[in-house]
């Protein structure tokens, strides 16, 4: 079967709609979870959501609900944990913990094939349904629809907290609607990439993007393009080359963030250069 | 009309009563210092005046109405920002959150670009307000948020610790901004410090918060030695040195600045490690010398990082 064959199946068409949504959504969230330093909640969600996906493997339910209900519930959680930004980590931490242990207690009472729990963890986008095509796409469109309405304020309490509040804003709701957000993008983007690699989306090229350039607007356009092209040409290698598409996604997305460190090393090197 | 009115005033948070029987007001154009040790209620103060803390007994008015928040009359500046160190962000852009952070949905107001660019030109920023904050000095910084907090001409500009973490030039610098904007703009500032010295020139009235109580007036009405000496209960010496800045003696921890700690100062230093000219700071604590060794290494750390 030539390239082109391979590239027009049903599974690599679902795989290319499911990838290109989820991709702008991550790359949206992302670059507020790199702007608020909220790498580790980001991670803290996927592994609860592991939790949620084998609990409901185990109750004969689709992963993705128990995927859900568990992300936004951790979300929420580490949402309310926190009044302010700087003492979230404990609450994360213990979310974390006792999640992932339930986690194995669900996997070791599960006796059927672990399948399952291996494309939760590592992303199984080959093969996807339509169904799942439809429900990934809208909950991506769906969060970048919120994302663009609440953009400014957003932005605004996660740079100065206490000038937000005085100006009227909720940081504590907006933060809930935060963790919502990334909760569901955690979901969206653990159907492709998987629980353990749910960074190369979400934190890889949002930080690219915070290395190239200072301008809020354009950082977040420019992480949801680096995430966008990460994850075209991750899918278009794994069905070429071969190899699992998150492998390709991940390489891609890390690679776009060691250049743009190098470039920005270079940068400074030369501005240095000039002022001596 | 008074900006702002406290009647008998109160301030009661978890249970614990901070300070109460609080009287005073605060007149258009001019400067209050509010001045005090940790943990008195200063910031208590500020979040009352803003309507983030109801004020438990007593009344408040502040430009007629009872307090209230998102009054875009009322402008303030918090002490610590996570723009200034985490985030990365020009000032311009900082500043433009001031006229529209609040607001949701897909709107763009026009006015926006001009209103900021007025904003950074009264505080002399526009020549740097397109680099990174965290890339700015201290005091550099500062400047940006003023003009973040007075986009809207506000008339009454609360400043949290605006002086906190800069170097004497660099406050001056800052006093003399505060000092312009309130010309320009006719607003009441009301300024949180440790320090008196740096703001003796251009404050109006002190309000002096400690043990439970406030005391306003101005200046020599209430930075006197019997006046101190009643309020915390043991005997208070003030020396005035022949320029004129007050030593206080025996409150010497009691006004000592906060130490730099954690993340947020990380950067401070960096810009402003030889300032520190030897002269005695009005506390008595050599706290220049302490940021100063630190932020040395830091510097040389960089410049190893970026290949020197």
């Amino acid at each position: 079967m030539s390239l082109h064959d391979l590239l027009v199946t049903s599974f690599v068409q679902h795989a290319f709609y499911a990838v290109t949504a989820v991709a702008l959504a991550a790359g949206a969230v992302g670059y507020f979870v790199v702007l608020r330093r909220q790498a580790f909640a980001a991670h803290a969600i996927g592994h609860v959501g592991f939790a949620g996906a084998a609990g409901a493997v185990l109750l004969g339910l689709s992963p993705i609900v128990g995927l859900l209900v568990f992300c936004l519930g951790a979300g929420l959680l580490i949402g309310l944990g926190g009044a302010t930004l700087d003492d979230r980590d404990a609450v994360v931490g213990v979310t974390l913990t006792a999640a992932l242990g339930l986690g194995v207690l669900f996997i070791s009472l599960y006796s059927g094939y672990a399948n399952a729990t291996y494309s939760i963890l590592f992303g199984q986008i080959l093969g996807v349904t339509w169904g799942a095509v439809g429900l990934v796409a809208a909950l991506s469109l769906g969060v970048l629809l919120v994302v663009s309405l609440t953009y400014r304020p957003l932005l605004f309490v996660s740079v100065d907290e206490r000038s937000a509040a005085s100006r009227g804003l909720s940081t504590r709701g907006l933060s809930l609607l935060f963790m919502s957000l990334l909760a569901i993008t955690t979901v969206v983007a653990i159907q492709i990439v998987g629980v353990l690699l749910v960074f190369s989306l979400l934190v890889a090229p949002a930080a690219a993007a915070e290395v190239m350039t200072s301008r809020p607007l354009g950082a977040m356009f420019l992480s949801m393009f680096l995430a966008l092209v990460s994850a075209w040409f991750g899918l278009f290698l794994g069905v070429w080359i071969g190899g699992p598409v998150s492998f390709w996604i991940t390489a891609l997305a890390s690679l776009a963030y060691l250049l743009a460190r190098l470039a920005a090393m270079r940068r400074a090197r030369r501005s240095t250069r000039v002022v001596a | 009309m008074s900006v702002l009115t406290m009647n008998n005033g109160a301030a009661v948070l978890g249970g614990r009563r901070i300070w109460s029987d609080a009287s005073f007001a605060i007149e258009p154009g001019t400067i209050t210092a509010v001045l005090g040790p940790n943990g008195a209620g200063k910031s208590t103060l500020l979040n009352i005046i803003l309507g983030l803390v109801p004020l438990a007994e007593g009344t408040m008015h502040v430009l007629g109405e009872v307090p209230h928040r998102g009054n875009l009359h009322v402008g303030y500046m918090a002490q610590t920002r996570q723009a200034d160190t985490v985030a990365t962000m020009t000032g311009r852009d900082f500043v433009g959150l001031g006229f529209d952070g609040p607001r949701f949905g897909w709107g763009h107001d026009r006015t926006k670009k001009e209103v900021v660019r007025q904003a950074l030109a009264l505080t002399g920023t526009t020549s740097f307000a397109d680099q990174p904050l965290h890339s700015l000095s201290g005091g550099q910084r500062q400047r940006i948020a003023l003009a973040h907090s007075t986009v809207f001409s506000p008339e009454l500009l609360l400043l949290d610790e605006p002086l906190a973490a800069l170097d004497l030039a660099a406050q001056a610098e800052i006093v003399d901004l505060i000092k312009l904007l309130r010309d320009t703009t006719g607003a009441a500032v009301v300024v949180v410090a440790h320090d008196l010295n740096p703001l003796s020139s251009i404050v109006d009235q002190v309000l002096w918060i400690a043990r439970h109580q406030v005391r306003c007036g101005t200046v020599d009405e209430v930075v006197n030695e019997k006046v101190l000496s009643e309020l915390y209960g043991q005997p208070i010496e003030i020396i005035v040195t022949p320029r004129g800045r007050r030593v206080i003696v025996g409150l010497e921890e009691e006004l000592a600045h906060p130490h730099p700690h954690g993340h947020d100062h990380s950067h401070e230093g960096l810009h402003e490690h030889d300032t520190d000219n030897g002269e005695t700071h009005s506390h008595g604590h050599d706290n220049g010398h302490h940021a100063e060794a630190p932020s040395h290494e830091h510097h040389v750390a960089k410049n190893l990082e970026l290949g020197e």
